[in-house]
């Protein structure tokens, strides 16, 4: 089995001994409390069963930075983890067979060595740059940066499954169905006189997946972002190559445009073969070529200070019945920010070839000192009936208050009257302890 | 269904609708930027020379040694005058007047770098970035997210121009973020990106764990559930970035939707005519299939188990289930390699 509990246990180590301290330590912890309903089974024509989860959970976030030691520079301990114990029956998404349970979101050591040159980061971590779309490794990755502006950086390791299980558990939800992966990028960025990130990033990159030897996933890509002479425009594009299959599996391109400072336009087009996203040794990946394209843009405006309107239109374009069917996906929303008071409202449509939907939102936040009030409500009117219904709607009211030295309270209560659930309640409560320790300050 | 909700959600809707408390956030957005006493235009009119004012400003190594005149220095032309007390300050950029002032480019002129000076009722002005960078060809650097050789930390400061974190941010910061991540790890660990981002670690969703924060642009926000199914199938490779198909599975076999023949809740495709076996009827499962395989596997993929093969294996009642183009590509030495393949390929 692999994990990284080695590693942690080292970085614990070495941040608890007597002669080792960071300069700036960053630490949240979270006890929460969740109570709601959940449906199991049922047979057509009847009432599924409703159980009730109330999972409790202890969530806890250290982040310590330029630990001094005598190997690298800045070197970062992050640790992201949490566990839960279920106080009724066993939620869905517990994700093993027992009560008691947990993880680890992020554990890493992450340190500069060789006058900066190279930057070394060693646990469980996503790998971000290039075809590596942020796939989450117990592994490592190093980077490192030569002159004229040469990039190369390296991973390898081991795609994380959940609690711990390996893909040749009984069930894993590693998303790239593999158990070792490996790859890089290398890249150039050419600066173009003026202000800071003004130039040309061009990379190329690889990623391999492979599942008990067998492939699942062989990717070269090549990606690009490029701030030419206007200030405020940022051009990115990004395609990747199947190998295995011999076929592209990904390209996006987009623009952002800051035309005057309160006026933000976007453009991007994005297409994906979606069936090469399955695993290539998965007995799915056989039966289809599909492909999907999405093209539009958005604006952004602020009206006045604190107040803001945007709306977004995407033509999506996926295989129909006979030929391509074209849907819309557009979007609108009002954003407004006075003082301690927050709110806004969204409206999404969503026109597709199965089924499609209109929507709102409203939420707001009040500050009152130490005390806070939030809500939320969503509703979405679907086109073709859901569970023989025609919409969802559901509200979350929340309330708070920041207790002494970095605590702070919260409890939330969430109602909704959904397709799957005529009325359905479930609250939460937590207790954050959220408090930085700094030391000397580095960053 | 049960309507009682609707007051729950009147109350929802008022909350939101809460006053403002605007004056108190501007009293203390000036406190930060604190307003300068001090009438630099007058002075500079009368051709007073920075230092004459500011002495040994050019011996100043760091930010923290202001050399701001004392009262004895406005009293040699004012008589009535004394000097302000600005607060002091925490330097967040190494800098030194002294190295900078005796550079080629700079010629001891200070209006090189100060272009405005601050006057009375006026918020404290700072050179900005783009003053630094007109000489110093720090593009490369800000690439690669070396910031602390100049800045102490960025802690209070926004990302501006292509990391503003404007426009539609949600759907522009992978790109931007596939060539530089070193660039965001200047301000966010992968703490903040896990959030979102560890969908296979994760306790729970970001939008139950931090429902008071409103205003960020949490993924799947409220009843998802219900809409998932829509907006899989439009962009089903969105799913898979992120979720193994296990993880569907998961939860559809405690809702019964995966046995197979009896006693299963089906989608309504799987019961219309024409599913099995008539291409004819529009509702043929081998057309679905090709559209939009990744929802058939959110249920039937179990590998050699899986429903497909009991009648696409070869020799089964199903044929050849590939499409046009697999054949052109995948060869006998594919079927060797890929144990997948034997599932149905016995032998071959």
């Amino acid at each position: 089995m692999r994990n990284i509990t080695p590693v942690i246990a080292l970085g614990l180590a070495l941040f608890a001994g007597p002669t080792v301290r960071a300069d700036t330590v960053d630490v949240t912890s979270t006890t929460l409390l969740t109570v709601g309903e959940q449906t199991r089974g049922g047979v057509p024509g009847e009432k599924p069963e409703l159980v009730t989860v109330a999972p409790a959970y202890e969530i806890l976030n250290i982040a310590a930075r330029g630990v001094t030691n005598p190997i690298a520079k800045d070197l970062q301990l992050v640790v992201s983890t949490w566990g839960s114990y279920e106080l009724a029956d066993r939620r869905w998404d517990n994700g093993t067979g027992s009560d008691l349970t947990g993880d680890v979101m992020t554990g890493y050591l992450s340190g500069r060595l060789l006058g900066d040159a190279l930057t070394l980061r060693l646990g469980r971590a996503h790998v971000m740059t290039g075809v590596a779309r942020m796939i989450q490794l117990d592994g490592g990755e190093a980077i490192v940066t030569l002159p004229f502006g040469v990039r190369l950086s390296g991973y390898a390791g081991a795609p994380v499954s959940q609690r711990f299980g390996t893909r040749s558990g009984v069930r894993s939800w590693n998303p790239v169905a593999g158990d070792l992966a490996y790859g890089g990028r290398a890249a150039v960025f050419v600066p173009i006189s003026g202000y800071a990130g003004r130039g040309l990033d061009v990379g190329a990159s690889a990623n391999f997946v492979e599942d008990g030897g067998d492939p699942v996933r062989q990717e070269v890509g090549a990606d690009f972002r490029l701030q030419p002479l206007a200030k405020n425009l940022t051009l990115s594009g990004f395609g990747s190559y199947s190998l295995y299959d011999e076929r592209f599996s990904e390209g996006n391109a987009a623009v952002s445009w800051t035309v005057q400072p309160r006026l933000h336009l976007t453009a991007d087009w994005r297409f994906t073969a979606p069936d090469l996203f399955l695993a290539r040794n998965s007995i799915l990946s056989v039966f289809s070529t599909e492909r999907r394209n999405d093209i539009g843009g958005g604006v952004r405006y602020e009206l006045q200070h604190g107040l803001e309107v945007g709306a977004d239109y995407h033509l999506a374009i996926e295989p129909g019945e006979d030929g391509d069917f074209y849907g819309h996906i557009v979007e609108a929303s009002l954003d407004w920010e006075r003082g301690h008071t927050s709110a806004g409202g969204e409206v999404f449509y969503r026109d597709q070839l199965e089924n499609g939907y209109v929507g709102g939102r409203l939420f707001g936040r009040q500050d009152l000192g130490k005390l806070f009030a939030a809500a939320d409500v969503l509703g979405y009117f679907f086109r073709e009936q859901v569970n023989g219904e025609d919409y969802s709607i559901s509200g979350t009211l929340t309330a708070g208050v920041e207790l002494a030295k970095g605590f702070s309270a919260v409890i939330a209560g969430r109602a909704g009257m959904t397709p799957f659930l005529e009325q359905t309640y479930d609250v939460m409560a937590k207790l954050v302890y959220n408090q930085t320790y700094r030391i000397r300050e580095v960053r | 269904m049960n309507r009682t909700l609707p007051v729950v959600l009147a109350a929802a809707l008022a909350l939101a609708g809460c006053s403002a408390k605007a004056k108190k956030v501007e009293k203390e957005e000036k406190a930060q930027r604190p307003e300068t006493e001090f009438v630099h235009s007058i002075h500079v009119d009368q051709g007073i020379e920075c230092k004459d004012c500011h002495a040994g400003i050019d011996k100043a190594t760091s930010l923290a040694e202001r050399h701001l005149p004392a009262t004895d220095k406005c009293k040699e032309c004012h008589d009535d005058k004394t000097a302000p007390k600005p607060a002091a300050i925490e330097p967040r950029v190494h800098f030194s007047h002294a190295k900078h002032l005796g550079q080629a480019a700079v010629k001891g002129k200070c209006d090189t770098c100060h272009k405005k000076l601050p006057e009375a009722g006026e918020p404290a002005w700072s050179p900005p970035m783009d003053i630094c960078t007109s000489c110093h060809k720090h593009q490369t650097d800000f690439n690669e997210g070396r910031c602390r050789p100049c800045h102490v930390d960025l802690k209070g400061y926004f990302p501006e121009r292509a990391y503003a974190h404007k426009g539609d941010w949600l759907r522009l910061h992978g790109p931007l973020a596939r060539p530089s991540a070193e660039s965001c790890a200047q301000c966010h660990d992968q703490t903040y990106c896990s959030q979102c981002h560890s969908p296979t670690t994760a306790a729970a969703r970001p939008s139950i764990i931090f429902p008071e924060e409103v205003k960020r642009d949490f993924i799947h926000r409220g009843d998802y559930v219900s809409r998932h199914m829509i907006e899989a199938a439009q962009d089903p490779a969105s799913c898979s970035r992120c979720h193994g198909k296990k993880y569907c599975e998961s939860c559809h076999e405690q809702q019964n939707l995966t046995k197979l023949f009896s006693g299963s809740r089906v989608p309504a495709t799987h019961e219309k005519a024409g599913w099995v076996n008539d291409r004819a009827s529009g509702n043929f499962h081998g057309d679905a299939a090709r559209r939009d395989v990744s929802s058939c596997a959110a249920c039937h993929d179990q590998g050699a188990d899986s429903v497909c093969v009991l009648c696409h294996q070869v020799g089964g009642s199903g044929g050849n289930p590939h499409p046009k183009t697999f054949l052109r590509k995948h060869d006998t030495d594919d079927r060797r390699n890929n144990t997948m393949c034997a599932a149905c390929h016995h032998g071959t």
